[in-house]
């Protein structure tokens, strides 16, 4: 068995493992000494526990994410499948328009069959999607998401696709915020608007006025 | 010739006058903090505030920096964001200066000072910088010719969810201080609502449940030790997020709340594992004041920028993105 580290997250090292003659990724979440020791743990162990239980209940909602084939919380880890393709936040820049439109829509789709069964992302980057040879969008990062989740949530899930928008292809923002949109209300048609203008709303709190 | 600015800086319940040069010495640095003798700060309060005493420590700031009225070159103010009567009231004052004294004015976004006068003193050239005050918990990084907020708070500040709860606590206003001070004293750690979403945060959950252990008899260092705790693990966890997003390798800690001790341990842990450098903004540059304003304005007055006293209305609601950093160039 051979590791190489592909990424070094925010939460965890993701390492690409070969095992049994196929690539798989292991995404450890290595303790961090400057955290309390409590906290730590917990969000450790809780965001792995989550990750797991999401992965599996949005690939039964209909949206494409690695399947996994071992936890060990003893050292908080989780061997699931390497998916082969780009990041979304990598293609942007060399999409042509009717594609990146197209990507996007999509991606809203599948905010959208997340937010129907319940589920939210937690974390909805265009660095959280990839994109593979078919054009297929997988979903992956799920430590942040939740369950029964309430309008409050889906808006703010909505909001962090803007925010991830705005800060990372501001100068395509707009464009790329409609078509995720349309996707979204295309796949959940008339109840989009209940988490939508939740979104708008939560834009405004927080801020000094 | 060095050019020399007056900023004058008043967002909130703070007046500030500071002096600077173009070769970034800060000659003064004046400020009074409106502290309320209970309860919050009062928009109007705080305008006044800062009518009775800006004039005062205007004066003083020149004294201190040993110069006259007619030694400056360019007057800087804070446009925004902030309260709107005491952006007024600040605005009022650098209008008049630079028209009395024929000299360009320059209107400078808050939280984009904050940043600026953070990497004079480090040198950072490119930080995700870390900015919690009372007002103001965001994680800003530049990117596409703007300092664009990757996260922030989704409701309260950290530096207002502090002093309230300071409050409720007993303490006086500011509370950072006494919480962190009680906080050392802390041993038992009470689990709390820890709320990351994606690179924002919130802290009212929190907030609502400290409280509560107050109520149920849990002693205030404990309450402190676990609020700290959870909510500067929060804040790692949202600055972490934004160094692996954009694979910045600076960390910049500025605001009222970088004061914090703990915090700073915190994040200089995050920078180590990601390596990064770090730096925290000592105090008398950290806090609400003018001289961040001043250097603000020197970076834009040079690179072109001034505005027209009949166009310099106040930007209550100035968003760090809106600005466009015309002395940084294009490149990320």
């Amino acid at each position: 068995m051979s590791n190489t580290i592909l990424a070094l997250g925010a939460e965890s090292v993701i390492f690409k493992t070969r095992r049994w003659n196929q690539f798989f990724v292991l995404k450890w979440r290595k303790t961090k000494p400057y955290l309390l020791e409590e906290i730590d743990t917990l969000l450790r162990k809780t965001r792995t526990s989550k990750e797991c239980r999401t992965l599996t209940i949005a690939r039964e909602l209909g949206v494409r994410t690695p399947a996994v084939y071992s936890v060990d919380l003893n050292n908080y880890s989780i061997l699931m499948d390497f998916i082969e393709g780009t990041q979304f936040k990598l293609l942007v820049e060399r999409l042509d328009q009717k594609q990146l439109l197209e990507l996007c829509q999509r991606f809203g789709q599948s905010i959208a069959q997340l937010h129907q069964g319940g589920v939210v992302h937690g974390d909805p980057t265009t660095s959280n999607v990839i994109v593979d040879k078919h054009f297929h969008l997988w979903l992956i990062d799920f430590g942040l998401s939740e369950m029964n989740a309430t309008v409050e949530m889906k808006g703010v899930d909505l909001h962090l696709i803007r925010r991830a928008l705005e800060t990372t292809h501001w100068d395509k923002q707009e464009l790329m915020l409609n078509a995720t949109i349309e996707g979204y209300i295309d796949t959940i048609g008339k109840e989009a608007e209940d988490s939508l203008s939740r979104m708008n709303e939560i834009r405004e709190r927080g801020r000094y006025h | 010739m060095p050019i020399i600015c007056l900023g004058l800086e008043g967002t909130a319940h703070s007046f500030g006058a500071g002096i600077v040069t173009s070769e970034g010495a800060v000659l003064a640095n004046e400020w009074d903090m409106l502290k309320p003798s209970q309860g919050g700060i009062h928009p109007r309060e705080a305008s006044r505030h800062h009518s009775d005493l800006g004039p005062s420590i205007i004066g003083k700031a020149l004294d201190t920096a040993g110069v006259n009225y007619k030694d400056i070159d360019l007057i800087a103010f804070s446009r925004g964001p902030g309260l709107g009567p005491c952006l007024r009231t600040t605005a009022t004052m650098a209008r008049t200066l630079a028209a009395k004294l024929g000299i360009p004015l320059v209107d400078v976004n808050h939280c984009v000072a904050h940043i600026e006068i953070g990497n004079l003193e480090s040198g950072f050239n490119d930080p995700v910088t870390v900015y919690v005050s009372g007002g103001n918990t965001q994680i800003i990084a530049f990117a596409g010719g703007r300092f664009r907020t990757f996260g922030e708070t989704l409701d309260i500040a950290i530096g207002n969810m502090l002093d309230v709860l300071g409050r409720h606590l007993g303490m006086p206003f500011p509370a950072g201080p006494m919480i962190e001070k009680a906080a050392k004293e802390g041993r038992t750690f009470h689990s709390l609502p820890y709320s990351v979403k994606g690179m924002d945060l919130s802290y009212s959950g929190m907030f609502t449940s400290a409280k509560r252990l107050f109520s149920e008899g849990v002693p205030i260092p404990d309450i402190c030790f676990s609020v700290q705790e959870t909510s500067f693990g929060m804040l790692a966890e949202i600055a972490e997020r934004a160094l692996a997003h954009t694979k910045k390798n600076e960390l910049l800690l500025t605001g009222g709340v970088a004061r914090n001790n703990r915090l700073t341990e915190i994040l200089t842990g995050v920078s180590e594992r990601h390596e990064a450098r770090f730096h925290r903004v000592s105090p008398s540059l950290a806090g609400d004041q003018g001289a961040m304003i001043a250097w603000n304005g020197i970076l834009q007055y040079l690179s072109g920028h001034e505005i027209k006293i009949s166009n310099s209305h106040v930007l209550p609601k100035w968003r760090t993105d809106e600005q466009d950093i015309i002395w940084r160039g294009q490149n990320e």
